[in-house]
C-alpha cells in the first residue's frame, strides 16, 4: 500500500481523530458550529499512528457466526443491483473485482428482525483485495458500509428491519481491479456465542461475570436478540481501598476496526467512577485509585456501533504502582463537564463546565454555587490583571466581573481554546481556528499574533505562562514555548496533555485524560514521575491553590471532566509553591492614578509600570496609559459611565 | 461753613459721584456656564490632558456623559484636568463660572493627547482649546 494512498485512507475516517480538542465538544453532546472548518493536516499523522497502532497481524474473531451452505461463484455482469447474482443465508459467494472499477453486487431474501452478516475473506487468504463492503434496503438506497474491519477485510452486521431483498456490493477501495483481487463473501447470521470467560447474560451488574485483579478477562461485545441496541458486559471485582488499578481492553488492539470502551461502577453499579474510550489508540484504559474496599464494576462497551458487528475482547484487570501525587482527595463535585480551573485572589476555585455553558465558583469550605452563566462551552479560565475572570470559549473570550456580570471581551478570536494572563497583564489566547497564539494588551487591545502550524499536531491548546514569562502551549502530547527565537519544543508524553501548571522552580504538572492519569516533568522537560498520580477519571486542568490573599500555595487541584470534580493531589508530593498567575489588582483608585497624572500624589515605580503595562508601554505614565486604566476599572465595575 | 460741614459735603458730594460714575469695578458679575471646545485634526482621539487659566472657576464638568473628567487646582487661577472617552471637535467641559463676562479673560491649552488604542500623539499641531460662551 502507498502512502499516498494510506493517507488518503486516513482522511476517510476522520473520527479516529478522537483525541482532538474538538473531541471534547462533540463528548460533551455541544459541539460548536465552525463559520470555517479548522485546518486538519496535522491531525493527519496523529490518525495514522492510530491506525498503524491497531493494524497488527490478524486475530480470527472469536464470534465466527457463520456455516456455508453452498458456495456461488460470480456471474458477470453483476456490476449493479438490477444484474446482481442470488445467494441465500448461509451461502458463501466468491469472485474477482476485475477489471479496475467493478463492483460486484449480490442480492439475498432476508426476514425482519434477523442479525444479518456478510463478512469478506480476501486479504486473510492471501488475495490483495482490499474490499468495502456495502448493504443495500430493497429500494437500493445505502443501509451499511465498511471498510476494514478484519485487516482489509470487511464485514457488516445489520439487523434487517423489515422482510426483503437486500443487496450487497463489494468493490477495491480506491475502484481498483485485477485479476488477483479475488474474495469470498460469507452470507450469515450474528449468533452471538459464549466466548471466553464471560457468561451472557452479564449485561447488569447484578449478572455481572467474575474477574480477579491481576487476571484477564475475555468477551465479545455482541448485539444479540435480546440487547439489539447494543451489547455491554459487566466484570465484577473486589477492589482494596489504597489500591490503584488498571482496566486495559484489548480489541483494536488485535487488529479490528473496532471502538470499545470501559467505565468503572462503584458498589452500587450506578455511580460511575471512571471512564475511558481510547486511551490505546482505540482501546480504551484507565487507572482508578480505590479508596473504599469493596466491589467495582467494569463494564465494557463500544459507543462507535452498538448494533453493528461484533466482536471479542481482552479485559486486564490488574494493579498499578501509585505515583506520589497518590493518593488524591475529592475537593469538590457535582461540577457538570469541569474543564477549565482557576484560583481568585481570594483563595476561591472557578471551574468551568464544557456542556453547562458556566463557571462554577467553589468556596474554600467547598460549597458549589454559579458563578457566571451564558458563556458558550467554556473552556480555558484564567484572571486578568484586575480580578475579571477571562473564559475562553469558541465564540471569543468572555470577562466576567467580581460579580459575575458576563461580556464578550475579545471578539476577534476564531475558536479560542485556552487563555492565559502574564505577570505583565498582557492577556494570551490560543485560537484553534488558525492554529496561532494571540496577544493582547491587558485591557484587551489586541496586539499580536504567532502562527503556530509548524509546532505539529493539533496547533497550540492549553496553554500557561512560565516562570521567565514565556507562553507555553501543548500541541497534543508535547509542551512548546515561545521564544524570542521561535517556538521551542519543551518535552513530549505519550499522551495528549492539557491544562498544566508550573511551580516556582519550573517543573510542569500536567493532566493526561486519555491515560487517567497526572504527569510530572522537571523544569528541563525530562519527566519527573509517570503516574504522577492517578484518576479518577480524565483529569484535564491544573492549578494551584491560593489563600485569600492570593499568594500561591504548595497545594496542587486538577479538574475531571467526565466525574466532574476537582481533586487534590498529596499535598506531601508537592514540594514547592505554584508560580504565582498574573498580577494582582492595584491597590489604588481611579481618582489615585488621576491625580498622579495630573501631577499630584505618589505612585510607587511598581504602580506607575503597572499603569504604562496597562497602556502604550512607551516607559512613562501618560494619558493613554490612564485611559486604558479608565476602561479597566469600569469594566470592572461593570459600568459604561 | 465750620469743619463739620465741610466733611459732610465732602463724603456726600463723593457718595453722589461714586454712584453716578461708569467705572468697571461697580458692574454686578452674572454668574453662569461657559463651554471649552476642543478643535482636534484626528477623530480617534481617545484622552487628552489640559490646562485651563484665567478668572475663578467654581466647577467644572464633562461636557457629555460619554466622556469622563478629573481635575485638579493648580494655583489659584489655573485647573489641570484630564478627559477620558470618545473626543471629537466641539464641546468636551461645562465651566461653571462666577461671571460670564469674563469669557475673554480664560485660555487653555491642550498638552498630551492619546488615541484609542492609548498611543500617545507624537504632535499636538491642529489641536486648539477655546471658552466659549
Amino acid at each position: 500500500m502507498s502512502s499516498i494512498r494510506r493517507s488518503t485512507r486516513f482522511l476517510r475516517v476522520p473520527a479516529r481523530a478522537g483525541a482532538s480538542f474538538l473531541l471534547l465538544f462533540a463528548l460533551s453532546g455541544v459541539a460548536p458550529a465552525f463559520a470555517q472548518s479548522p485546518t486538519t493536516g496535522s491531525w493527519r499523522e496523529e490518525i495514522q499512528r492510530l491506525k498503524d497502532g491497531a493494524r497488527v497481524p490478524h486475530a480470527r474473531r472469536a464470534s465466527v457466526t457463520r456455516s456455508v451452505a453452498t458456495i456461488v461463484t460470480e456471474s458477470e455482469p453483476n456490476n449493479t443491483i438490477a444484474t446482481a447474482d442470488s445467494v441465500a443465508l448461509g451461502d458463501q459467494a466468491s469472485g474477482t473485482v476485475n477489471p479496475v472499477g467493478d463492483a460486484d453486487a449480490w442480492f439475498v431474501d432476508l426476514a425482519a428482525g434477523l442479525f444479518f452478516s456478510v463478512d469478506v475473506d480476501a486479504e486473510q487468504d492471501g488475495s490483495t483485495l482490499d474490499a468495502t463492503l456495502e448493504l443495500l434496503a430493497p429500494d437500493g438506497h445505502s443501509l451499511a458500509f465498511n471498510d476494514d474491519f478484519d485487516g482489509f477485510d470487511s464485514r457488516i452486521s445489520y439487523r434487517i428491519p423489515a422482510s426483503g431483498r437486500y443487496y450487497v456490493v463489494i468493490r477495491a477501495f480506491g475502484n481498483t481491479g485485477g485479476p488477483t483481487l479475488q474474495y469470498a463473501i460469507n452470507f450469515g447470521k450474528v449468533l452471538c456465542d459464549a466466548v471466553g470467560t464471560e457468561q451472557e447474560p452479564n449485561d447488569a451488574p447484578a449478572t455481572a461475570s467474575r474477574v480477579t485483579i491481576g487476571d484477564s478477562a475475555v468477551g465479545e461485545l455482541c448485539s444479540a436478540d435480546a440487547n439489539p441496541a447494543g451489547d455491554v458486559d459487566y466484570w465484577a471485582f473486589t477492589g482494596q481501598a489504597g489500591m490503584t488499578i488498571e482496566l486495559d481492553v484489548d480489541a483494536a488492539a488485535h487488529g479490528l476496526l473496532v471502538d470499545p470502551a470501559v467505565a468503572l461502577f462503584a458498589n452500587d453499579g450506578t455511580t460511575r467512577v471512571a471512564f475511558n474510550d481510547d486511551a490505546d489508540g482505540a482501546d480504551p484504559r484507565l487507572q482508578y485509585s480505590i479508596t473504599a474496599t469493596g466491589t467495582y464494576f467494569a463494564a465494557v462497551s463500544t459507543l462507535t456501533d452498538p448494533g453493528g458487528n461484533p466482536f471479542p475482547y481482552t479485559l486486564h484487570v490488574r494493579t498499578v504502582t501509585p505515583g506520589p501525587g497518590d493518593p488524591i482527595t475529592v475537593r469538590a463535585e457535582h461540577l457538570g463537564l469541569a474543564l477549565g480551573l482557576a484560583f481568585g485572589s481570594a483563595g476561591d476555585l472557578f471551574v468551568s463546565d464544557l456542556a453547562g455553558n458556566r463557571v462554577m465558583r467553589v468556596s474554600g469550605q467547598g460549597a458549589v454555587t454559579t458563578f457566571a452563566t451564558g458563556i458558550p462551552n467554556p473552556t480555558g479560565i484564567a484572571f486578568d490583571a484586575f480580578g475579571g475572570l477571562l473564559v475562553a470559549s469558541p465564540n471569543g473570550v468572555y470577562r466576567v466581573t467580581p460579580q459575575g456580570q458576563t461580556t464578550r471581551f475579545l471578539s476577534d478570536v476564531g475558536f479560542a481554546v485556552w487563555v492565559a494572563v502574564g505577570s505583565d497583564g498582557r492577556i494570551w489566547v490560543t485560537d484553534l481556528l488558525d492554529r496561532s497564539l494571540r496577544r493582547y494588551s491587558a485591557t484587551g487591545r489586541f496586539e499580536t499574533k504567532f502562527a503556530l502550524q509548524s509546532i505539529g499536531e493539533f496547533g497550540p491548546g492549553p496553554l500557561a505562562i512560565g516562570p521567565s514569562g514565556e507562553p507555553y502551549f501543548s500541541n497534543g502530547t508535547e509542551i512548546w514555548k515561545l521564544t524570542s527565537d521561535g517556538p521551542r519544543r519543551v518535552l513530549g508524553a505519550r499522551f495528549v496533555l492539557w491544562g498544566f501548571a508550573f511551580d516556582v522552580t519550573g517543573r510542569i504538572y500536567a493532566p493526561a485524560p486519555e491515560a487517567g492519569r497526572l504527569l510530572a516533568f522537571e523544569a528541563s522537560g525530562a519527566t519527573r514521575a509517570d503516574p504522577y498520580a492517578v484518576g479518577p477519571d480524565a483529569p484535564i486542568a491544573m492549578a494551584f491553590a491560593r489563600d485569600e490573599t492570593g499568594v500561591t500555595l504548595a497545594r496542587l487541584f486538577a479538574t475531571d471532566r467526565l466525574v466532574g470534580q476537582v481533586i487534590e493531589v498529596n499535598p506531601a508530593s508537592v514540594p514547592d509553591r505554584g508560580l504565582a498567575l498574573g498580577i494582582l489588582p492595584p491597590p489604588f483608585s481611579l481618582e489615585v492614578a488621576a491625580q498622579a497624572l495630573l501631577g499630584v500624589g505618589v505612585l510607587s515605580p511598581s504602580d506607575l509600570q503597572y499603569l504604562d503595562a496597562l497602556g502604550n508601554r512607551n516607559g512613562r505614565y501618560d494619558v493613554g496609559d490612564f485611559a486604558a486604566f479608565v476602561r479597566t476599572v469600569q469594566a470592572l465595575e461593570g459600568s459604561n459611565r | 461753613m465750620n469743619r463739620s460741614a465741610w466733611i459732610f459735603a465732602l463724603v456726600t458730594t463723593l457718595s453722589v459721584s461714586a454712584a453716578c460714575s461708569n467705572d468697571p469695578v461697580a458692574v454686578v458679575p452674572h454668574a453662569g456656564t461657559l463651554t471649552l471646545r476642543l478643535t482636534t485634526p484626528h477623530v480617534d482621539d481617545g484622552a487628552l490632558t489640559f490646562t485651563l487659566s484665567g478668572p475663578p472657576i467654581n466647577n467644572v464638568t464633562a461636557a457629555n456623559a460619554s466622556l469622563r473628567l478629573f481635575t485638579r487646582g493648580s494655583g489659584d487661577a489655573t485647573i489641570i484636568g484630564v478627559l477620558v472617552g470618545d473626543l471629537a471637535t466641539g464641546a468636551v467641559v461645562t465651566l461653571y463660572v462666577p461671571d460670564v463676562k469674563a469669557v475673554a479673560h480664560y485660555s487653555a491649552h491642550v498638552l498630551e493627547v492619546a488615541d484609542r488604542d492609548d498611543a500617545l500623539r507624537a504632535s499636538l499641531t491642529g489641536y486648539a482649546l477655546a471658552v466659549t460662551p
